[in-house]
């Protein structure tokens, strides 16, 4: 595969909007980005003599692998929450102490996970975890305990790639999500609704295929579940569960948890909504009725099996469309993992303590374990504000300075910008970007900051 | 869905009290004018000078309405609320048998200055519960069928100005700051500082400048970063001026409270689920920091999020309450006879009311109709609109009898001076709020 020139002195031969022909490598620059946290144009140039379906094999295959990149990541110390008796029972300066090692390890926790998205030899199961903390969100600042964030974390690592429906039980039956919409305070006497709602409109269905009165009906089929005070697991009690039968989506006779959770992960809207919210998190923001997904609908309403539609998806010739291409804004998380995978750098390189990117995160808007709302992310624009903008420039030039850029200081100053585009797998810079990042061509920390802060590289 | 106090303790992103007490001592009366009254408006100053400027507070969650503007008179409200009903004795009075929190004493001191207007049964026909849809609604303006620009971003379009004229804190832009052709800036909480050089400064200005063939995302993305550098321009000095040794004016606090206090700010706002201590103080102290400086914009947004009290909402929403009261009142108090501050309005709202009835998790469902609060020296205090029926429900839920457009059409004709019909798109009663 050939590399296109963009020599510094001439007109780039553009992006790929400008309906050129694009190389296989190129176009493995877009899945390894969607699919992963990109990849240096060598890599991407070594990987397309096999070929893009190879690669998204290998990828879709990494999802059920052991990942000898992140697994020997050291997973944090976490505690186990204290009994409610205990609880209680504690002094305030016990809480004080509590709370102060909750946080830590809460820090602890996303230098974890940052540091194995960083370490990922499987990109898309680490990808596929991130895709859906955001599918499925639940909170550290109402959780409270790390280790159910660990927990639920997991679940997505080890499940995310199976069939949705068990996956949607695992999720809902797991301490994070049972206390983040208080499910482990819904009872029979009076059902709370937080969680039959979101089930419906943001895990399964999507808003407008059900009625109040199912919301209604499968919060009491809800009632009772909740995290065993004793054994720290998912259990039902019966004495706060209503098996009075209901009538759910039409139909009658619908008592358990479990049955709400079968008849809305086969039901048709299910079959739409899934693949429009997973189409959503890699190619473009679509709605259920989109007609991409009436591509995919009848596959996965064969299987509900994740890692096919994923390969559906790869393999769905409009992933590649100037749609696609030009799609999506990095998620913030993306963009730092992505930044520090370019520049060889792990989390413990950009700074001794955890927190710093931490500060980072929150100051581009995602900080993982802590989504804003039961609504995830918002996409795109969502991420383009001057504020966020700021933050990423001051992240990019601490990196610039801490990185070993020698294969862009190593090259000639004419080469430098070819070489920056090289090493955060960029095919073309736009003819304006090139100019500005050839004035700084003699300074390779100021042109590899400026490369990691173009218009292009944060778009997509 | 979040927990501002699980959040506080658990993040420890906490000021704590100290931090009120200190905003407290900063918003004292005329501080900031005796500090800023004398210098002239900082070069390129957007609105006049002595303009109206909107301050849109946003609770994201659905605040229980009927536990902040209390019926308490009504006996429907106690017997439906049951043991999650306010004793009657604990409710601050307003008047016609309505209360307050007992967590808002500044505002009752404001309703009784004749400074804060209460908006009875705000709402819109056909909602659905949904947090998502209903703030869609309430930040598009609109609804009905989604569109995706908001009520205050088509009034920038209007206004064919800069980005700067509406101003969000924090790390991203909401929705209702959308317009189709401009953007409402978001502004970092503390001092506004460039990295690198003059050089490196020089070329991410020439980065910004984007080409006209650039995909939109690409192009949006250079957008942002012009609006960065001019915000540094414009407000960079007052950010600096005003903070740059304390940014957040928080001193005499110790150390960890102070960086406590601006990280949880940056969390609470990655999008506006989140709570976390005195974020609302903070982000209010910066809003007036640039008003009074003579350096603002005309809309302020921001934002206190962990209002979705299904559970345990006594404690919960004390805690916001409470926060939400000290903030406002200190910043109605710190513009309060300055001339740069005095015509500011304060504008509280929340996408959805909850239940009459509680719930057996000592919490609220999503409901329907709420109130909505005006706050500033320039307002005619009182009630506004009707309050909804708590006998003749739907589904459980009050109904709305205001319509939320007349808020909007009130707060755009009477605050930012412009015509309502275009923005809104049609016409509705206004309230005579200012």
């Amino acid at each position: 595969m050939t590399i296109p020139s963009h020599s510094p002195h001439r007109p780039v031969s553009g992006p790929a909007h400008a309906g050129r022909v694009m190389t296989t490598a190129e176009i493995l620059g877009h899945l390894s980005r969607r699919a992963g946290f990109g990849a240096r144009t060598e890599q991407l140039t070594a990987m397309a003599a096999a070929g893009y379906d190879t690669a998204v094999r290998d990828l879709v295959a990494g999802i059920g692998a052991p990942d000898p990149g992140a697994d020997p990541v050291p997973v944090p110390e976490l505690s186990a929450p204290p009994s409610a008796g205990g609880r209680l029972a504690m002094s305030v300066a016990a809480r004080r102490s509590l709370d102060a090692q909750l946080r830590e390890e809460f820090t602890a926790l996303t230098a974890w996970w940052l540091g194995r998205m960083v370490a990922t030899t499987n990109p898309l199961k680490e990808k596929l975890t991130l895709l859906l903390h955001g599918h499925f969100p639940t909170a550290v600042s109402k959780v409270r305990f790390p280790v159910y964030m660990y927990g639920q974390n997991q679940l997505f690592r080890t499940q995310g790639g199976g069939d949705f429906a068990v996956l949607t039980e695992l999720v809902a039956q797991d301490p994070a999500m049972l206390i983040w919409l208080d499910a482990n305070s819904n009872r029979a006497s009076d059902p709370n609704e937080n969680f039959a709602r979101e089930l419906m409109e943001r895990f399964t269905m999507g808003i407008g295929t059900y009625t109040q009165a199912d919301v209604r009906a499968a919060s009491y089929c809800f009632t009772g579940w909740r995290v065993d005070p004793r054994t720290g697991g998912f259990d039902v009690d019966a004495r706060l569960h209503s098996t009075a039968p209901q009538t759910f989506l039409g139909v009658s006779g619908v008592s358990s948890g479990q049955q709400v959770i079968d008849l809305v992960t086969q039901s048709q809207a299910s079959s739409r909504y899934v693949p429009s919210r997973l189409w959503s998190f890699l190619a473009y923001p679509v709605g259920p009725d989109d007609p991409v997904v009436a591509d995919l609908a009848p596959g996965y309403a064969a299987d509900h099996n994740v890692a096919n539609l994923l390969a559906a998806i790869f393999g769905h010739p409009q992933f590649t469309a100037p749609q696609s291409l030009q799609g999506l804004v990095k998620q913030p998380v993306e963009y730092v993992v992505g930044a520090l995978r370019a520049l060889g750098m792990t989390p413990a390189d950009v700074s001794r303590t955890p927190a710093a990117l931490l500060r980072v995160l929150a100051g581009l808007g995602q900080v993982p374990f802590d989504p804003p709302s039961v609504g995830g992310w918002p996409q795109n624009e969502y991420w383009l504000s001057a504020s966020a903008a700021l933050t990423r420039w001051q992240f990019a030039h601490a990196l610039a300075r801490r990185a070993d850029i020698s294969m862009v200081a190593d090259a000639s100053p004419n080469d430098r910008v070819d070489a920056a585009g090289a090493l955060l797998g960029v095919f073309g810079w736009s003819a304006a970007t090139a100019a500005a990042l050839q004035r700084a061509s003699a300074d390779p920390p100021t042109l590899v900051t400026l490369a990691l802060v173009s218009p292009e590289y944060v778009s997509n | 869905m979040s927990d501002p106090i699980g959040r506080r303790a658990f993040l420890g992103l906490a000021a704590g009290a100290g931090a009120l007490g200190a905003l407290g001592a900063v918003f004292g009366p005329h501080a900031w004018d005796a500090l800023f009254g004398g210098a002239g408006p900082a070069a390129g100053a957007m609105g006049a000078d002595d303009g109206a400027r909107l301050v849109l507070v946003t609770l994201y969650g659905g605040n229980d309405g009927l536990n902040t503007v209390i019926p308490y008179e009504d006996p429907a409200y106690a017997a439906a609320r049951g043991s999650l009903a306010l004793d009657p004795s604990s409710v601050l009075p307003l008047a016609d048998g309505f209360g307050l929190h007992p967590g808002m004493p500044g505002f009752q001191r404001l309703w009784e200055a004749k400074e804060l207007a209460v908006v009875h049964g705000v709402g819109f026909a056909d909602p659905n519960y949904s947090h998502f849809e209903s703030m869609d609604i309430w930040q598009s303006g609109v609804p009905g069928t989604p569109v995706a620009t908001g009520w205050l971003g088509r009034w920038l379009d209007g206004t064919r100005s800069s980005p700067l004229r509406a101003i969000a804190l924090g790390p991203t832009v909401p929705t209702l700051l959308s317009g189709a052709r401009v953007q409402g800036a978001a502004i970092p909480v503390g001092p506004l500082v460039l990295p690198g050089d003059g050089t490196e400064q020089a070329l991410f200005g020439a980065l910004a400048r984007g080409e006209g063939t650039d995909p939109v995302w690409v192009a949006r993305s250079a957008s942002a970063d012009r609006v960065l550098l001019e915000l540094h321009e414009r407000l960079g000095p007052v950010l600096e001026r005003t903070g740059a040794s304390d940014p957040l004016h928080l001193a005499g606090l110790g150390t960890a409270a102070r960086q406590g206090a601006s990280t949880s700010l940056a969390i609470a706002n990655g999008g506006g689920g989140q709570a976390g201590a005195d974020v609302l103080a903070v982000q209010l102290s910066v809003v007036a920091n640039l008003i009074l400086a003579g350096s603002g914009a005309d809309v302020y947004s921001i934002e206190l999020g962990g209002f979705d009290t299904h559970a345990d909402q006594e404690r919960v929403q004390s805690a916001l309450l409470s926060q939400l009261d000290t903030a406002v009142t200190a910043f109605v108090d710190a513009l309060s006879g300055t001339r740069r501050g005095s015509r500011t309005v304060v504008v509280v709202y929340t996408e959805f009311g909850r239940r009459l009835g509680a719930n057996a998790s000592g919490g609220t469902d999503h409901g329907w109709a709420n109130v909505a609060f005006v706050a500033g020296p320039s307002v005619r205090g009182g009630f506004y609109g009707e309050p909804p029926s708590l006998t003749n429900l739907s589904e459980g839920n009050t109904v709305y009898t205001t319509d939320f457009r007349s808020l909007y059409a009130s707060v755009l004709s009477q605050v930012l001076g412009t015509d309502p019909k275009p923005v809104l798109e049609g016409s509705f009663p206004q309230l005579t709020l200012v």
